[in-house]
């Protein structure tokens, strides 16, 4: 009780600071929250931007696309990698030193190849996404307990049945989780592309309003992005839970 | 016997824990006095508060009523020159060598590093660790580390020696020697025990007086005062019919706390 | 030995493939350069990327630097104090969990282009990684340790010296592994978002050009060194590990 009052407290006395600096220094830079209000209703009412719902569409299904590909080609990867010994064991540390490089040193190349509009966006977000989706299949398989196949297969279970009733379930809490991260990474890419360089979607209107000092404008556009960012955020945790007691 | 003094005196002490599920109540009204020289067992369910007991006697937990002196002053917080503690488990810092282990309450007592080093490697040889000084605890077995943490204790040289299910997690055989080592410790230096186990053997074996508690919320259901001479022989008659009497009144509490 | 051999032949086959795809005028040559026009834009590149690279790692260092200093030490305080911990908490692990990209405008606004601002966006990077790390380190730290330095007399400024902090090296040492990505990341973004130097803005550049082997040629520049800074790390750490067991 008394830790939420303390943080509800924090968030309070953050944002009065904030108002109270941001006034004192440059209202136009320190954009205090008193000035984020009436942008973030002209924004809403489609007043600011009025193609607000057809940038977000656009940045929605950039998402979506770039998920579903990082899903397709992660999952895959790592089966691949995960039942073939040698191959995993050759791939795997490859993988993850790829992993160790900051992914944003791609993109200029995504860029030059895909061009300014969705593509390179999607295929950036799918970049993000791939990696630890792949990575925690690899990881997963590695945590089945052999001895379990076994005991399966002595009990007379064919390939479909062990992995459907022995590894799924052993490797669900990590692979469920590498979905959930790759799905944050996902519109991570997607948002980092749109704002190193875009035409379209939510990215290309932040930088529109801070390329023209619109820094009220500024602020509810990235509010309306974070929005969709948690919001993709709770739905995956929704669904990690569903999965979770799928297993049990 | 009864003619030593009391050093530690335990009166109306009680103990109730607030939790996120509800009130706790581990103790209820205990009182216990310990004569100098003493081994004293805690003996009772799982629960029933002797870890609490214990680490009020350490300084680490007050009591919300009652109160305990050690040597007629009241217990304020850790005094590691009074009272030392060994935990269930053994609680070796990983980072430190048995040597290192060993004088790391010195260390925390400012004794210089010559002084402090001497002090420890002369525990080695009762310890049975003289050639482990340099191991790290992660290349010792659970009895050495375990004989590590009593050596930790006994390093600063406190009066009295509180031990907390110290050889509970050893196997049957080691245990048992464990029990052997300590008693000649014990007699070599005329400590002070409050020892906690679930074990009968250990408790008949060692203890001048064996305290059985009632589960929770704890309190001294009888406490017996044992004569026989060390080393005991523990098929002796008198012996067998001590166990089972204890056993009698330990079996009702198990039971009761089972519940 | 045969995952070395499989290794090398895979890094061959794909380079070999990317040769045959390029030459055959399958991908366009101007977006897809083949490898053997790659290596002599290496070359060519080599001074002015060599100067972008070392002002980009500059820059890291120090965001890396006071990203370390600054997360484990907010990390030991945080952690440590139970207060402090709950009500702290889920700010940090949300400043952890934003895309930190969306408040890059603004820090461009406010502190301009150069150094400046790509040194505060690395530690932007660096330090919650590292922060969140360290802070559960601190709290999952085996409770029977600080018992048996409190039971020995040990004051609070011994528990954080003796008990604390050398039980939290590993995880220092883990922050500091993933922190060191996430600071060049942070820096490697400004200089491409605002730069005006540095290895993003000359990934920036090439591909604004139109200078497809220069950029492929950077980019492999940029990633073999991250690679080996990573890898330089996780040898330290081994070799700290066995030191210490
Ligand atoms: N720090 C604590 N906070 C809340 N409850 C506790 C705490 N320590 C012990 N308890 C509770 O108090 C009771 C007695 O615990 P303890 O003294 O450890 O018993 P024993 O050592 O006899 O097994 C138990 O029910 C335990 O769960
Ligand atoms: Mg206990």
């Amino acid at each position: 009780m008394t830790v939420v009052g303390l943080r509800l407290g924090l968030l309070a006395l953050f944002l009065a600071i904030w108002e109270i600096a941001g006034r004192k220094v440059n209202p136009l830079l320190g954009v205090p929250p008193s000035a984020v209000l009436p942008s973030l209703r002209d924004l809403l009412l489609l007043r600011s931007y009025p193609d607000l719902p057809a940038s977000l569409w656009l940045t929605i299904r950039e998402i979506g696309t770039a998920y579903a590909l990082a899903v397709a080609a992660g999952l895959g990867c790592g089966f691949v990698l995960g039942m073939h010994r040698l191959v995993g064991r050759a791939w795997g540390p490859m993988l993850a030193a790829l992993y160790a490089v900051p992914a944003v040193v791609w993109y200029p190349s995504l860029m030059l190849f895909f061009g300014l509009d969705a593509a390179s966006k999607i295929a950036f977000g799918f970049l993000l996404g791939f990696f630890p989706i792949a990575l925690a299949v690899l990881a997963g398989i590695r945590q089945v307990n052999p001895q379990l196949v076994v005991v399966a297969r002595a009990y007379g279970a064919g390939t479909a049945t062990v992995f459907r009733r022995v590894m799924l379930p052993a490797m669900l809490f990590t692979l469920v989780g590498g979905l959930r991260t790759g799905l944050v990474l996902c519109v991570i890419g997607v948002v980092v592309g749109e704002i190193l360089g875009s035409k379209a979607g939510m990215g290309a209107l932040i930088n529109h309003a801070y390329g023209l000092l619109r820094t009220g404008d500024y602020v509810a556009l990235v509010l309306v992005t974070l929005v969709l960012v948690v919001g993709s955020d709770v739905l995956a945790s929704l669904l990690e839970r569903r999965a979770r007691r799928w297993t049990e | 016997m009864s003619a030593r003094p009391e050093l530690i005196t335990i009166e109306g002490v009680t103990k109730r824990y607030l939790t996120s599920s509800g009130p706790v109540d581990a103790l209820h009204d205990v009182s216990l006095s310990v004569e100098e020289g003493a081994f004293c067992t805690l003996i009772g369910p799982s629960g029933c508060g002797k870890s609490t007991l214990l680490g009020m006697l350490g300084g680490l937990v007050t009591p919300d009523r009652g109160r305990l002196l050690v040597d007629g002053r009241p217990v304020t917080g850790p005094d590691p020159r009074r009272v030392a503690t060994v935990f269930q488990e053994a609680g070796l810092f990983p980072w430190r060598t048995t040597l290192q282990n060993v004088e790391f309450g010195l260390e925390l007592q400012g004794v210089p590093a010559e002084r402090r080093r001497q002090t420890a490697a002369e525990l080695l040889g009762p310890l049975g660790l003289s050639g482990f000084a340099e191991k790290y605890p992660r290349e010792l077995s659970g009895g050495m580390k375990q004989r590590v943490a009593i050596g930790r204790a006994l390093a600063l040289d406190a009066k009295i020696l509180l031990m907390d299910e110290p050889f509970g997690a050893l196997d049957e055989q080691t245990r048992l020697l464990m029990g052997e080592w300590l008693l000649d410790i014990w007699r070599r230096t005329r400590k002070t025990v409050i020892f906690v186990t679930h074990s009968l053997h250990e408790a008949l074996f060692l203890s001048t007086r064996v305290a059985v508690m009632t589960a929770r919320p704890g309190r001294i259901k009888t406490a017996l005062d044992l004569t026989m001479e060390y080393p005991r022989a523990m098929e002796s008659s008198e012996m067998v019919a001590l166990r089972a009497k204890l056993w009698s009144e330990i079996r009702e509490e198990s039971l009761r706390a089972m519940r | 030995m045969r995952v070395r051999i499989l290794q090398i032949v895979t890094v061959i086959a794909a380079l070999g493939v990317w040769e045959v795809v390029a030459r055959m005028g399958w991908v366009d040559p101007l977006f897809v350069p083949a490898p053997s026009a790659v290596a002599p834009a290496l070359l060519k590149i080599g001074r002015g990327a060599l100067a972008g690279l070392a002002d980009t790692l500059g820059k890291t260092a120090v965001a890396y630097v006071l990203s370390v200093v600054l997360g484990v030490s907010a990390g030991v305080a945080v952690g440590s104090i139970r207060l402090l911990r709950e009500v702290l908490s889920p700010y940090v692990i949300a400043f952890y969990g934003i895309p930190k990209i969306l408040v890059l405008p603004w820090i461009v606004l406010l502190l301009g282009y150069g150094t400046t601002p790509a040194v505060f966006y690395g530690v932007l990077h660096g330090f919650f990684p590292i922060m969140v790390l360290v802070m559960g380190a601190v709290r999952d730290v085996d409770r029977t340790l600080v018992a048996v330095a409190r039971s020995l007399g040990a004051t609070t400024w011994q528990l954080y010296w003796k008990v604390l902090l050398p039980a939290i090296v590993p995880s220092v040492l883990g922050g500091m592994r993933l922190g060191v990505v996430f600071c060049l990341l942070g820096v490697l973004v400004v200089e491409m978002f605002a730069g005006v130097r540095g290895m993003g803005h000359v990934l920036g550049s090439y591909a604004n050009g139109f200078q497809a082997p220069e950029l492929f040629a950077a980019t492999a520049l940029v990633s073999a060194a991250s690679i080996a800074i990573v890898l330089a790390l996780d040898h330290l750490n081994d070799r700290l590990s066995r030191w210490r067991g």
